[in-house]
């Protein structure tokens, strides 16, 4: 096995320290850069101010792409959650021909590049009227969002006994009597962590939302058109507080699977 | 508290039958056995009758009235599995007052009922732990309570000692059989534990591949058994053959042994020591390979591998079993 000797195990430290410090360089970049006082994106920064903040704080173009790609991530990852709760409950539990290919056309969208589920939803909501809309957007997020939640919460439903929700109903419990009572308490830690992954998909999402937004602008979209039109250091301090929103956002789901005993079982 | 009937019961997974054309009559109070070795359609059986799974054709009645189609739900059935299945998130006694929650039984009375039953399983005191607190014996009370704290019509166990140790298990068979009786409540249980099915059934039903090969009583199951299946698997089974060239069984219990005198001579290929008893595998000279088995309780004369013997047995202990 690799990691037996020395040798081999000093080698994979390496390798994995390397890796990091390759995935972590570019924050190591921007964070600075974001608390810089200079006019235009230098690095090493030639000194600190928080203008960059003040002035994203005191666009409301930026406002208004915060407010959309906040309610557009609220609303499509309780959608998400929802359908894809009731989606994975029935691939895990049902019995019922044709299961494989079901659960294969909910993961597409995450399999299948993205840029293809772009144009497929560009080329769908055109269809039924919708390209451009907010609701259009809810949609297409809602999709994507779904195979985030049928991964987390698959793993949780399989953990937990069915037997549990078998003796629930010949005690004479409903099927929603015995979900609410019984199987949502259970699985409480991993629906909260699905619906934070859904929640930072959709808020970190670019691609389809390029596609298919029309004049809605979205924080993720915004900062690509703007590094396009003109380099401005805003986008450093926008992309500074995406970062600590989705590092806290990770924190507090590895807290509370961890607290459940259930972070290894949903990552692996 | 209420008898129960199938007619005709079968399960058919595509070409597979789980459970073939069953008839069963279990009568008010009585402690029915489904025995079989794994994959005989036993747990498939019992779930047909909890309403966990609906049945392709045949008739399921409780207390004469036909639950077919009903859902689990409506059929009032007290159930136990091997594992379990407690409800994690709630204490002992939540646990207990979960079906009474869903009768809506006031409050008050519903615990007293609870505490009544976990009384009953000598579990009292133990009310505000949780099922990861207890040992694998108390949860399983713990299950057994919360079956019967509603007064079911009948109880169904799936297995419920198996995963217990085996001092253990054998304590619980006593407290179990005990509460079944003082309780009256008409049980059935799932086992691939013929020792199980032997000491606490009134009758066993013995199932092989979906289908019924006998339901009788204990005894007669054990010493008269209706084919080979169910002689081999309730114990050890010696096959000897009839003048009419049939075989017939007889149980090791029932093999006399002795040092001289009448009988076929044998010889001692191996003796077990097993405490209360000892095993003897017997090879009878100029007979087949398969080696005779006597067991003799460990009082009188002991005899050494490789010791000859003089064997016997009663003709009034043979029955004749069908090849």
């Amino acid at each position: 096995m690799i990691g037996n000797t020395p040798w081999t195990q000093r080698l994979l430290t390496a390798a994995g320290f390397f890796g990091l410090a390759f995935l972590t360089v570019p924050l190591l970049i921007v964070i600075p850069m974001s608390f810089s006082s200079a006019r235009a994106l230098t690095f090493p920064p030639p000194g600190l101010s928080l203008r960059w903040y003040e002035a994203f704080f005191g666009d409301s173009r930026w406002m208004e792409a915060m407010a959309t790609s906040a309610s557009v991530a609220a609303i499509s990852s309780v959608a998400a959650l929802v359908l894809g709760g009731l989606a994975v409950y029935g691939l895990r539990r049902g019995n019922f021909i044709g299961r494989g290919p079901a659960e294969g056309n909910f993961m597409a969208p995450l399999i299948v590049p993205t840029i293809i589920t772009a144009i497929a939803l560009y080329l769908g909501l055109a269809k039924v009227g919708l390209l451009g809309s907010f609701l259009g957007l809810v949609v297409a997020h809602t999709i994507l969002n779904v195979p985030l939640v049928i991964m987390v919460l698959g793993v949780a439903i399989r953990e937990f006994d069915q037997r549990i929700e078998q003796v629930a109903w010949s005690l004479g419990a409903s099927w929603t009597y015995t979900m609410r009572k019984v199987v949502l308490p259970n699985l409480a830690p991993s629906v909260f962590a699905a619906w934070i992954f859904a929640f930072i998909g959709s808020f970190d999402e670019v691609i389809v939302t390029s596609f298919i937004a029309g004049k809605y602008e979205t924080v993720p979209k915004k900062m690509f058109n703007e590094l396009i039109l003109e380099v401005n250091p805003t986008i450093t301090a926008v992309a500074t507080l995406l970062i600590a929103f989705t590092v806290l956002a990770l924190a507090a789901v590895a807290f509370i699977l961890g607290r459940a005993g259930k972070l290894k079982q949903t990552l692996v | 508290m209420s008898e129960i009937r199938l007619e005709g019961v079968t399960k058919r997974y595509g070409t597979f039958a789980a459970a073939d054309n069953v008839d069963l009559a279990v009568a008010q109070g009585e402690l029915v056995t489904i025995l079989g070795p794994s994959g005989s359609g036993k747990t498939t059986l019992l779930s047909l009758i909890a309403g966990l799974n609906k049945p392709t054709s045949g008739r399921i009645f409780i207390g004469g009235r036909d639950v077919t189609d009903a859902p689990a739900q409506e059929r009032n059935i007290g159930l136990v599995f091997q594992s379990y299945a407690l409800f994690p998130h709630m204490t002992v006694l939540e646990n207990v007052l979960f079906p009474l929650g869903v009768r809506k039984i006031g409050r008050a009375e519903a615990d007293r009922l609870a505490r009544d039953a976990l009384k009953l399983v000598r579990l009292d005191g133990l009310e505000n732990r949780r099922p990861s607190q207890l040992s694998g014996g108390q949860q399983q009370r713990v299950a057994l309570a919360r079956a019967v704290v509603f007064t079911p019509d009948i109880l169904l166990l799936d297995e419920p000692l198996g995963a217990l140790d085996r001092k253990l298990r054998e304590e619980l068979q006593v407290e179990l059989k005990q509460l079944q009786r003082s309780l009256g409540v008409t049980t059935l249980l799932v086992t691939h534990d013929q020792e199980e099915a032997l000491s606490l059934s009134d009758r066993i039903m013995v199932l092989d591949k979906g289908r019924t090969q006998q339901v009788a009583a204990p005894t007669e199951a054990y010493l008269k058994p209706a084919n080979r299946f169910v002689a081999e698997f309730l114990g050890i089974a010696n096959f000897v053959g009839l003048p009419d060239g049939g075989q017939a069984l007889v149980r090791p219990e029932r093999i006399r042994l002795s040092g001289s005198g009448a009988g076929k001579p044998a010889r001692v290929v191996e003796a077990i020591y097993l405490g209360q008893m000892v095993r003897y595998h017997l090879s009878l000279d100029g007979e087949g390979a398969r080696p005779m088995v006597a067991a003799a309780p460990f009082v009188g004369p002991a005899y050494a591998t490789g010791e000859r013997v003089m064997v016997s047995w009663d003709a009034a202990d043979l029955w004749p079993v069908a090849k």
